[in-house]
């Protein structure tokens, strides 16, 4: 839901801000610190959100965000100075870089956050553009976030040994881009993406950003290919296309068709041969569709109203197996986000099995 | 203002909406970005509305993006209430004028002008409360949507006022408008922090001491009312805690207590850990304003200084909010202060009146007795 577009033409939705969609990246980065410009509020709701969804996720590391705490003294004269002292707090703490945060009132009021942080404070100090409703949604944020630590990825190299040893002609990996960190199945997913890129010999050579150190994101250059999470991070990809030169993916596998696509793509790009990995694929697919055979006819009706997306991979399911759709059909789960690759599409059939013959 | 790590309490903003918002005739709308209606939305678990104002509004004003939600909003019979958030607080716009032929509540609250309490108590004021001598009974106080013991307070509240023949008067802020400008001229307290001002004060709900004082000043004001079934009550609950406070003590040491909250929650968790436990409270870290205890408080704000005072103090028990808890793992752990999470809480809990105070020692000595065993030789 985080990913939706702020709509006019409603007053009452879900959706998170630009500056919820940054922090869901720069936090990963885990010997950092994120420094949100701005009052304790804006930084008190991400917290108590990310905490909240972390625990959800079974996930007890808590997010390391400071905020400048500005007031209406700061509103009224301006709040540089206020970032200038913090960000001399902060860097004394230790942290590998520094990522500074903008919020609404700051564009606002005008606060020049760029010569704030260009002054040397011995560790990297990286600005990104968040200010809420200026910069726009979630998928903004998260996108800006990306672009800006990708655009200094030469800050946080620490020898010339490491660059080297990374260099894209000595890397077969790919780079996984953009995460859903905020996901409750985002581990699940991208063991499914390492499971079909294993059948390739194809390994990760970096997650950016998930549970990242600041020493790893200047591998961020030296893929041989960008995965991104979705379609909405095209943006991203492209950055890191002209920046890098790296070809990327658009989005992990969806569907079951979508699944076998995607080991075509990887393996083309990668100028090998996927034909075997795309028939053990397939043999998988179909073995596992032999086990849903017992709800093979049953009517169905979705609990939400298909989107594009769902469209797409929910079709095919109900094409393999059979199903039908109709309104006095089983009320069955259909995810906003696709599943993601052959498993996932399982695990959404055994939901779907759970709500047929419960 | 010094810089915050990890920000434990939330902005005015939402102090507002958990004010405004527990008025079942009022329809609240956030005036400002998405992330500013989102926090509030998810926390008070209410419905609410937002403008989700952007870059254009910002630049040529956002006279129509308001006009548009007011238009979807008419037809409903709530009074609507738009509070303003940090940007639009500054722009300057006349949104009184604007919506000169709308009979909206309109509360400037912005994030940066102070925590939740400024904004609760600022919402408060806008919707003016009035003292009506003919109102018959005590009006509920402190009943506020972000103390996530707010329901389980006004119920066991409602109770004791039942159980005492004494009608509910207005609940500050749980009601319908017309009760605000229709106050009886009396009050009790549920939680400090949250107190509307209304009437003349009775005292608090929090522990039996105050229960009984706030119905001896019951009895004093209203010739009809009968507190004595509420005294007994509260004489028996109050052996049956003490009984069951002694024999933990027959077999253990009174726990070691950092407490974090509200200063008002944090005041009675000390008080009654003392009184009925002999507990040694190490420290008490306030959300809010400190206030005058006999146990020092010190206002922390960031959750570094929660971390400092637990590693500092090393208590066996902690009371706190789930922020606390998520740094103290491998101590006991009461829940006190929002937010609550990991644990499923479906029926309303108290910690006001005779339940609150039964329920708050349950808790604490049943963490005692779970630490106690975990820290049994195995076999």
């Amino acid at each position: 839901m985080m990913t939706l577009r702020p709509s006019l033409s409603n007053s009452c939705r879900q959706g998170g801000c630009t500056l919820t969609g940054a922090l869901s990246a720069t936090t990963h980065v885990r010997d950092a610190v994120t420094v949100v410009h701005g009052p304790k509020g804006c930084t008190h709701h991400n917290f108590s959100l990310f905490h909240a969804t972390n625990l959800d996720n079974d996930e007890l590391i808590l997010p390391d965000m400071f905020s400048t705490g500005l007031t209406d003294t700061e509103i009224i004269f301006g709040g540089e100075e206020t970032l200038r002292q913090t960000l001399d707090s902060v860097t004394r703490g230790g942290s590998a870089a520094v990522f500074v945060l903008s919020t609404c009132i700051v564009d606002t009021i005008g606060d020049d956050i760029h010569a704030v942080c260009d002054r040397d404070y011995g560790v990297p100090v990286i600005p990104i553009p968040t200010a809420g409703f200026l910069g726009g949604s979630f998928q903004d944020g998260l996108n800006n976030a990306l672009c800006a630590i990708a655009d200094k990825a030469g800050l946080f190299s620490r020898t010339e040994k490491e660059v080297v040893a990374f260099c894209p002609e000595n890397c077969n990996g790919v780079n996984i881009i953009g995460e859903k960190n905020l996901e409750f199945e985002v581990e699940e997913n991208y063991a499914e993406v390492t499971r079909l890129l294993d059948g390739l010999s194809i390994p990760v050579n970096s997650r950016f950003i998930r549970n990242s150190a600041v020493k790893d994101l200047f591998r961020i250059g030296t893929a041989r290919l960008n995965i991104l999470r979705d379609e909405e991070l095209r943006p991203v990809g492209e950055f890191l296309k002209k920046k890098f030169g790296t070809p990327y993916i658009v989005s992990y596998p969806s569907g079951l068709e979508g699944t076998i696509q995607f080991i075509r793509n990887v393996a083309d790009a990668f100028g090998i041969a996927g034909g075997h990995a795309v028939a053990r694929e397939q043999e998988m697919q179909e073995e596992m569709l032999a086990g849903f055979s017992d709800i093979s006819g049953a009517e169905i009706l979705f609990e939400t109203t298909p989107t594009r997306e769902s469209r797409l991979y929910s079709d095919e399911i109900i094409l393999h197996l059979g199903l039908r759709l109709g309104n006095r059909g089983c009320r069955v789960p259909l995810p906003f986000s696709p599943p993601v690759g052959s498993t996932g599409v399982r695990r959404l059939l055994h939901r779907w099995r759970c709500a047929i013959h419960g | 203002m010094a810089e915050c790590n990890n920000p434990l309490w939330p902005c005015a903003m939402t102090g507002a909406a958990s004010c405004l918002a527990g008025f079942e005739d009022i329809t609240v709308v956030i005036h400002g970005s998405s992330g500013c209606y989102y926090y509030p939305t998810t926390l008070l678990h209410t419905p609410l509305r937002g403008t989700f104002i952007m870059e254009n509004e910002v630049i040529f004003g956002s006279d129509e993006r308001i006009r548009e939600v007011m238009d979807g909003l008419a037809g409903a019979k709530n009074r609507v209430a738009i509070i303003t958030t940090c940007v639009p607080a500054i722009l300057g716009e006349d949104i009184q004028s604007m919506l000169a032929s709308h009979d909206v509540i309109l509360v400037d609250s912005p994030g940066f002008s102070g925590d939740v309490e400024i904004g609760y108590k600022k919402a408060l004021e806008i919707l003016a409360p009035e003292v009506n001598p003919e109102t018959p009974g005590v009006n509920i106080d402190g009943v506020c949507l972000f103390d996530p013991f707010s329901r389980g307070n006004l119920l066991e509240v409602r109770r004791l006022l039942q159980l005492a023949s004494v009608p509910v008067g207005t609940v500050f802020c749980a009601d319908k408008l017309g009760g605000v400008k229709n106050a009886g001229a009396y009050t009790l307290g549920t939680n400090g922090n949250f107190a509307s001002g209304v009437g003349e004060s009775l005292g608090g709900m929090l522990g039996f001491g105050a229960i009984a004082e706030t119905f001896a000043a019951i009895d004093r004001r209203f010739d009809e009312a009968d507190v004595e079934p509420v005294l007994k009550e509260a004489g028996f609950e109050e052996e049956r805690v003490v009984r069951a406070c002694d024999k933990f003590l027959m077999k253990a040491d009174p726990p070691t207590v950092a407490i974090f909250g509200g200063s008002s929650y944090a005041a009675f968790a000390a008080g009654t850990l003392r009184r009925y436990l002999d507990a040694e409270i190490l420290c008490i870290g306030c959300r809010n304003e400190p206030a005058e205890t006999s146990i020092p408080m010190k206002q922390v704000t960031g959750l570094n200084e929660v971390k400092d005072l637990i590693r500092l103090h090393d208590p066996d028990l902690v009371l706190g909010s789930s922020f606390e808890h998520s740094v103290a793992r491998n101590r006991g752990f009461v829940a006190l202060t929002p937010p609550i999470r990991e644990n499923v809480r479906l029926a309303p809990r108290a910690i006001a009146g005779i339940a609150g105070t039964l329920f708050f020692v349950e808790d604490v000595l049943n963490e005692c007795m779970d630490a106690k065993k975990k820290n049994a030789p195995k076999d």
